[in-house]
């Protein structure tokens, strides 16, 4: 049929330009001649070898800031959304929403004002949080509470409080019934929370941009800041080596989870 | 929680469903006021402010700001521009997206899911990398201006990045998986039936698509459109990036007064409208999901 014809080739246009410009980093970061021409004239792996000490740096700071942001996203989020989801006062749907609202407001706009706010901090207390690893931290936990949030508020509603109550009827204290029903079933929302709050961490620009700096400056901050001014080989091989990463952990997260059970969570 | 009660049978339902839940809410919500409201209001009431000298703030309180942008060309100029940038966004995604969100919903193949995948591939791909994928590829000795001179469509190379037509590039590119995926959903809930029983009555591929296809997917159209344009004018990374400092949205706008010219009360009055437009745009988002559900 011709229509079927006609849909199969821009499905495979579609699907090329989706996944260009990554295939493109990754022939592109071992291209011997100028990187921004393509097809590439002759292979080389020297980028590799050029890739500046300062993007290893970043890339430990981008990993510690992204592990005390799930662990404490974690932290604050799972009691708030069992408190949302459980508690009974007024105006919880308000503060549920003030909750979320930091997923809907642009990354930007939190970005300048948490920069404004550690101009306010210096003045009154003389307290240096911007340019800091726990200022960063604290930064993503505006969006990584939130996620924890959705996606345990999401898991509680379709759990069976009845379970709970047979643990506390048959002499469980609420400590011990906490730990053995409430956490195991709620264990994947609290879990595809804590992945989200990391990966979106490692991905973020805008905030870390206006909170980091110097020392605490993650690698996607690196990068952007790298790419205004001196776009290079060595930038092309960096990005390449996320993509192996990214590919690599996504592979892994598929065995252990499941990719669908994970964006399932996440609607 | 109180913990004394623990073990009491009719005190019991009362842990269970009981008032000492909102507790566990007190840290977390001191927490967000601190780290995120207050900051939020803060910003809020800088944009009420003007500025004194580079990165100097004025004590005294006015809408200047916000008169300016209504009527400074220069400032109206960016919102048009951001305006105009969200709506090419939002049409190309749905262009593209469409074809691709009908096989998904209809298609029985077992390639479904690894198309699935695909769609959704990008998402799972730092934001910075795929921006700087653009560039080998956009670029004067890229591989499509190669393609079109070596074909003779072009005499010279076209300008492809580091200007407007990037931006929108690189943001097709990435809102395109949230466009097809919101329309796979509404396309999944229309009746195969519909379609067949049109056709059988004698409409092409084209009136079915108009009169019977279009119209009952106009909830997911809108929505996915709100969702994408919000997006859009909302992303800072990729128009800094592939606009190559050189186009200036509400976005690329609010980085360089707070990072370059250091005038941070024009920068609150930019940030503080783009708020409010993303919250006004999701708020209508969620009013149409929820109405076309009802219809559905």
């Amino acid at each position: 049929m011709i229509l079927s014809f006609t849909l199969r080739v821009t499905l495979a246009a579609v699907f090329i330009f989706l996944l260009a410009p990554v295939i493109v980093v990754i022939i592109t970061s071992f291209n011997g001649g100028p990187i921004f021409t393509f097809p590439p004239t002759h292979f080389t792996t020297r980028w590799f070898a050029l890739i500046k000490p300062s993007f290893i740096d970043a890339t430990y700071v981008s990993l510690i800031v992204a592990s005390g942001t799930a662990v404490l996203s974690v932290v604050f989020g799972v009691p708030a959304a069992l408190g949302l989801s459980r508690g009974q006062f007024f105006g919880r749907d308000a503060l549920g929403a003030i909750f979320l609202s930091p997923l809907m407001i642009p990354a930007l706009v939190t970005g300048v004002a948490l920069y404004q706010a550690t101009f306010v901090l210096w003045d009154m207390a003389h307290l240096q949080i911007g340019g800091t690893i726990p200022g960063l931290i604290i930064a993503h936990l505006t969006f990584g509470i939130p996620f924890v949030v959705r996606t345990v508020l999401a898991g509680d509603a379709r759990f069976e409080h009845a379970i709970e109550e047979a643990a506390l009827n048959l002499g469980a204290t609420p400590l011990q019934s906490f730990w053995r029903v409430t956490a195991p079933i709620l264990r994947p929302s609290i879990i595809s929370g804590a992945i989200f709050a990391f990966v979106m961490s490692l991905d973020d620009v805008p905030i870390a941009l206006f909170m980091g700096g110097g020392h605490a400056t993650t690698l996607p901050v690196r990068i952007f800041t790298t790419v205004e001014f001196d776009f290079g080989g060595d930038v092309m091989a960096v990005a390449s080596a996320i993509v192996g990463v990214s590919v690599v952990a996504m592979m892994l997260l598929d065995r252990l989870i499941g990719l669908g059970e994970l964006f399932g969570a996440k609607q | 929680m109180s913990f004394s009660i623990a073990g009491t049978k009719p005190l019991a339902r009362d842990v269970a469903h009981g008032n000492s839940w909102q507790l566990l809410l007190l840290p977390t919500a001191i927490l967000l006021g601190v780290i995120f409201v207050i900051p939020i209001g803060d910003l809020i009431q800088l944009s009420f402010h003007t500025m004194s000298g580079p990165g100097q703030v004025d004590s005294r309180l006015t809408v200047g700001n916000y008169q300016t942008f209504i009527t400074d060309t220069f400032l109206l100029e960016i919102l048009l521009r951001t305006c105009a940038m969200g709506l090419l966004v939002v049409v190309c995604c749905l262009i593209v997206g469409f074809p691709v969100a009908y096989y998904l919903a209809r298609t029985e193949s077992r390639w479904r899911g690894m198309a699935l995948f695909l769609v959704i591939s990008p998402l799972l791909v730092s934001a910075i990398v795929r921006n700087i994928g653009w560039y080998p590829l956009l670029s004067e000795s890229g591989l499509v201006n190669s393609l079109l001179l070596k074909l003779g469509v072009v005499g010279s190379p076209l300008q492809l990045i580091n200007n407007f037509t990037g931006v929108v590039v690189g943001l097709v590119h990435a809102l395109l998986p949230f466009m097809i995926l919101t329309l796979t959903t509404v396309i999944q809930r229309i009746e195969r039936d519909l379609e067949e029983a049109a056709a059988n009555l004698g409409a092409g591929p084209l009136r079915v698509f108009c009169h019977v296809l279009l119209p009952l997917s106009l909830p997911g159209v809108v929505s996915g459109s709100l969702l994408v344009f919000t997006m859009a004018i909302s992303a800072y990374t990729t128009p800094a990036i592939l606009g190559g400092n050189r186009v200036l949205v509400m976005a690329t706008y609010i980085g360089q007064q707070f990072r370059t010219v250091l005038d941070y009360p024009a920068g609150a009055t930019a940030a503080a409208l783009l708020l409010v437009f993303a919250v006004l745009l999701t708020a209508l988002a969620s009013r149409v999901r929820t109405r076309g559900t009802d219809l559905a």
